[in-house]
């Protein structure tokens, strides 16, 4: 593997890693939802305090966080200086006919920190949860659906693989575009028009390959006797133990206090 | 062109848990005109060694000098010594998109800002070159011609580029026997032609033997031979030890040797090991020959 990708699973061995996929997926919710949600100081500090905390659990590096902050960077520059130039309140400078206002900076400054945390929440949750863990509990989550006849766990075999071939397809780009480059092309120069029509001699093998391999790996899962049957039975079952018991609690009751207190 | 690298260092994934080092401190020097093999087992920095030399990897630690230009600066120069190195990547097939043969080998030389009957002069050399003819293969559609067609076609599209250094990383990696000394063929004559720079990198020293006067062996990012083919590839001990399995000529000889037959080890050609054996051989019965009559 010669790239990491913002978001990509990293195995290790934590109590974060080792809680349940659900709990996970649960708790994320509930975390993302809180700087939302939260009217008093309180809620904030709690979604901070636990954040943190995850963060520190998970062990994961700094420069790799970092690097998801950076994916939502441009988003948040824009918000920040739309809450910036567009909130009415007091007036702290006037910039050529716009009017900074000290709510304006408030304000900014607190949509550019809900959307830190969504980006750091979203993170650690694929960090610690494999594609696999995460498709399994997003299936169990989704299971009651399975009786109004959704197809679940067919529409998890499906995320399992488009995820599982996330990383390759990066990796074949960057081969592809360095193979075109070494054939004379200068794909990161030019007007902006030759600019698209360089992407031409990157994206056309890409796609290529991309149904050549579906078609392979079709081929070989019915090789392999893979049918779209309702009764398959999993190697590792998904079970609570008491540290996913204590997780819940944990999390339900920062929700709580989050909502409640104003 | 004269290729110098110099302390190259090259790491993958830095920062990150998949980090891992690629080339510790590589040194090597690569003079105009010379044929010079790469080889080392799966994982030795090959690949990553001749995507440095075309400039394509920005190094961690070193560089490499076209000319005395660093290889992958931003700057005119280095741009056009780069346009000088071609690279077929394992598999070239794979980046084919073209919808006609022609326009696939154009591809190259369209970028460099050619006339158009230059740029047709260029593609019907260069298909002619791999083997193909012109008149039939221009027009077809590159993606429905055989494995072999379709490696030829994507060769002939760097040729056409008329690099001054050309590099293949595994040219005949897929392909069956009789394709594979074909296209060796095609690129010795190449080779005599227009007397470029030719790197190859493979891990069948066999092949290599017949196409290249040197061999550079690399392992875990590090060169650990480096000297003429002969010498290279005549020491057995040494090719099991990084991991590559020696030419089976060679092997046979060394074979022969531990056997206690005196033969030498430093022949690569088969005519040449045939000779070997049958004068020792001889001699042997010659002198089994007369110490019976001495008797």
């Amino acid at each position: 593997m010669n790239l990491l990708l913002p978001g990509m699973y990293f195995a290790a061995d934590t109590a974060l890693h080792r809680l349940d996929p659900r709990v996970k997926m649960g708790a994320a919710m509930v975390l993302m939802m809180l700087p939302f949600a939260a009217r008093h100081p309180l809620g904030h500090f709690l979604t901070v305090g636990l954040v943190g905390t995850a963060v520190v659990l998970s062990r994961a590096p700094w420069r790799a966080l970092l690097g998801t902050l950076r994916t939502v960077f441009w988003l948040g520059l824009f918000m920040f200086f739309f809450y910036f130039f567009t909130t009415p309140g007091r007036p702290l400078v006037a910039l050529g006919g716009v009017t900074v206002t000290l709510e304006g900076v408030l304000a900014g400054a607190l949509q550019v920190y809900r959307l830190c945390l969504l980006a750091v929440i979203a993170a650690l949750l694929t960090y610690t949860t494999s594609p696999l863990q995460l498709t399994h509990g997003l299936e169990a989550m989704l299971s009651p659906l399975a009786r109004l006849g959704l197809p679940v766990r067919e529409l998890g075999m499906v995320l399992t693989i488009a995820l599982r071939f996330v990383p390759t397809f990066f990796e074949e780009m960057e081969t592809l575009s360095r193979a075109q480059k070494a054939r004379g092309v200068d794909l990161s120069s030019g007007t902006p028009w030759q600019r698209i029509r360089n992407t031409v001699p990157v994206l056309v093998p890409l796609f290529l390959s991309a149904i050549r391999r579906a078609e392979e790996l079709a081929v070989a899962m019915e090789a392999r006797g893979f049918r779209s049957q309702p009764h398959r039975t999993r190697l590792y079952r998904l079970a609570l133990s008491r540290a996913n018991g204590v997780a819940v609690l944990i999390i339900l009751a920062c929700g709580a206090i989050g909502v409640l207190v104003r | 062109m004269h290729i110098q690298v110099e302390n190259l260092t090259h790491i993958y994934a830095r920062g990150t848990p998949a980090e891992r080092v690629a080339l510790r401190r590589v040194n090597l020097e690569i003079g105009p005109g010379e044929r010079v093999g790469i080889s080392g087992p799966t994982g030795s920095g090959k690949s990553t060694l001749v995507q440095h030399i075309a400039g394509l990897l920005v190094p961690a630690g070193g560089q490499v000098l076209l000319d005395g230009i660093p290889a992958h600066a931003r700057t005119p120069e280095a741009r056009a010594r780069r346009r000088q190195v071609g690279l077929a990547f394992q598999f070239p097939e794979a980046q084919m998109f073209e919808v006609t043969v022609f326009r696939e080998v154009a591809f190259g030389p369209r970028h460099l800002g050619l006339r158009a009957d230059e740029i047709a002069a260029r593609v019907h050399w260069a298909l002619e070159m791999v083997g193909l003819d012109p008149d039939s293969f221009a027009d077809r559609v590159p993606f429905a011609l055989s494995g072999g067609e379709m490696r030829r076609v994507a060769l002939a599209s760097i040729l056409a580029l008329r690099p001054r250094v050309l590099i293949l990383d595994e040219p005949t990696a897929g392909l069956d026997p009789r394709g594979r000394s074909d296209l060796l063929a095609r690129l010795r004559a190449w080779q005599e032609e227009t007397s470029a720079t030719l790197i190859l990198v493979s891990h069948h020293l066999d092949e290599m033997a017949g196409l290249v006067d040197r061999v550079v062996l690399l392992a875990d990012g590090q060169i650990v031979a480096d000297g003429p083919t002969r010498r290279i590839l005549g020491d057995c001990s040494r090719l099991r030890s990084v991991g590559l399995s020696p030419p089976p000529g060679v092997a046979l000889l060394e074979a022969l040797r531990a056997a206690g037959w005196p033969v030498r080890t430093d022949v690569l050609d088969i005519e040449d090991i045939v000779s070997e054996i049958s004068q020792c051989v001889f001699n042997h019965q010659d002198m089994k020959t007369r110490s019976f009559f001495n008797c």
